[in-house]
């Protein structure tokens, strides 16, 4: 699942690249056309026309009902972005409406003047100066529609997640970036939300710091086999005591979300693998559907014949 | 203790003769003949380890099969010491809406085999089952599905009917256990 807010500086290919996003993701895109159409589609032509030229209209509200257009719109996008499996929303100020959806990626796209008006006059087959004053009719738009609407100022940084410059980037590039941003994003939302229906507990860190030599190598091992992994996402309380305190719990080191896999390391003293075991036991128990394995000692030794086999360039290994 | 092929290998026991892996692959033919009855199938051996096993496995097999290698190794990485797995190897057929059947030797992680099962999967082929001579299932840590198992194994070194010790080994026509770690 994928929600991706775009604001773009006009010429910088963001329409562009929300296209490829949207064509990649096989989603719709909620742009200013869009929500005319979808949103206010029953309304007059002439307030739809004012809608599309004047910002100020939609701080006002709808004819005959207590809600302003931009309670409508905000409304309308929320609940877009709700009950979509993927979704891109293409300025609207998509950034500041979504602000505090978890799920959502905000992205910025922009490029150097120059390049932004090469790339409108080559869009629109229009001269160096025309393409200029498109560029900076479009910018001043997209500034004071936010501005007007929802009080924000567009060239904030903190409204954003990532910012793209395509000075240097293709949209296929950009794109895919942003899509690969915006999945690993939902992987880790989706962490959060399956531990608020369960008594585990999100564990899930910004900056991944491994507690040994072992597990970075481990990640190392999973890096080459171009495995996708997390570091200890989750932990998983086994035991408590009388008041419900949280006496004892695993937090599995990686999860491998491919395969729906906790592995737990240990190359420790068997006595310490014994309680380890049984933590996995418990989990395994307490947390039907989860799959936990104990990664030995062993299969280190194992791993690291492979690693062997693996010794020079070109080599096939089997 | 024995010594084998010119005294390159000493083994310790045999683990599985000729006559006992021919009977098995027979039966894994059987099966797979019932399982994809009507269909033709692409059977893709995992170079080297699988050449005489999916050789056999293939010859039992009374359906069309079409036969294909994948091969892979690692490109060193100037940032990291284990470098990179990639496909030195690949197939030669088409395999998208095709069923496809991965064979390998033996399976004891499944972090090889994971990875050559995603690579074919992006290929979109009709569905992708794995067939191999051996697992060590106590060592998978992969949840990969194993569809045809020839034997289940444990943590003896081993080599034969495929498996090698730095390349030696493999023509050995059964399975053997190795007396130490050549």
């Amino acid at each position: 699942m994928a929600i991706i807010t775009i604001s773009r500086q006009s010429g910088s290919l963001g329409d562009e690249i929300a296209a490829y996003i949207s064509s990649k993701l096989g989603c719709e895109i909620i742009s200013r056309q869009y929500a005319l159409d979808h949103f206010f589609g029953e309304l007059s032509e002439g307030t739809v026309e004012r809608l599309n030229e004047s910002a100020k209209f939609f701080v006002g509200n709808i004819p005959g009902q207590d809600i302003t257009f931009r309670d409508k719109l905000v409304n309308e996008i929320r609940m877009k972005a709700s009950s979509s499996e993927n979704l891109v929303i293409l300025g609207l100020g998509g950034c500041v409406i979504l602000r505090g959806y978890p799920k959502a990626v905000h992205v910025r796209v922009t490029a150097e003047e120059h390049s932004r008006i090469a790339a409108t006059a080559s869009k629109y087959g229009i001269g160096t100066e025309d393409a200029r004053e498109v560029v900076a009719i479009g910018d001043r738009k997209h500034k004071k529609f936010v501005t007007t609407v929802f009080g924000a100022e567009l060239t904030s940084p903190e409204l954003f997640d990532i910012t793209v410059n395509t000075d240097r980037m293709s949209v296929e590039e950009a794109g895919a970036g942003i899509v690969e941003l915006a999945r690993k994003h939902d992987l880790r939302m989706g962490i959060t939300d399956s531990t608020k229906k369960s008594m585990a507990s999100d564990h899930q860190k910004r900056i991944v710091a491994f507690k040994n030599p072992t597990e970075e190598e481990f990640a190392r091992v999973l890096d080459m086999y171009n495995i996708e992994w997390m570091y200890e996402p989750k932990t998983f309380p086994v035991e408590w005591d009388a008041e419900g305190n949280v006496t004892s719990a695993l937090s599995p080191d990686f999860y491998l979300p491919k395969f729906n896999l906790y592995l737990e390391l240990t190359t420790m003293e068997q006595k310490y693998v014994t309680r380890k075991n049984k933590k996995v036991r418990l989990v395994r128990e307490l947390y039907p559907g989860t799959n936990v394995r104990i990664v030995y000692k062993k299969d280190f030794t194992v791993l690291a014949e492979r690693l062997e086999q693996f010794g020079y360039a070109g080599e096939e290994a089997s | 203790m024995t010594r084998l092929l010119d005294g390159a290998l000493e083994i310790e026991q045999v683990v599985f003769d000729e006559e006992t892996i021919k009977a098995r692959v027979k039966a894994l033919a059987a099966q797979i003949e019932e399982d994809y009855r009507g269909e033709s199938v692409i059977m893709i051996g995992v170079i080297r380890g699988a050449l005489y096993f999916l050789t056999d496995l293939t010859r039992e097999l009374d359906m069309p099969v079409e036969i294909d290698l994948i091969g892979f190794g690692s490109i060193p990485n100037t940032t990291n010491k284990t470098g990179v797995v990639n496909i030195t190897k690949d197939i030669a057929t088409d395999i998208e809406g095709r069923h496809v059947i991965v064979v390998e030797d033996v399976i004891r992680t499944g972090l090889t085999t994971a990875y050559i099962m995603s690579y074919l999967e992006e290929r979109k082929p009709a569905s992708i089952a794995l067939c191999s001579m051996l697992v060590n299932p106590d060592r998978m840590l992969m949840t990969i599905p194993v569809k045809y198992t020839g034997f289940e194994i444990n943590d003896n070194w081993l080599a034969g009917y495929g498996m090698d010790v730095h390349e030696i080994g493999r023509n050995i026509p059964y399975i053997v256990k190795l007396s130490r770690k050549e």
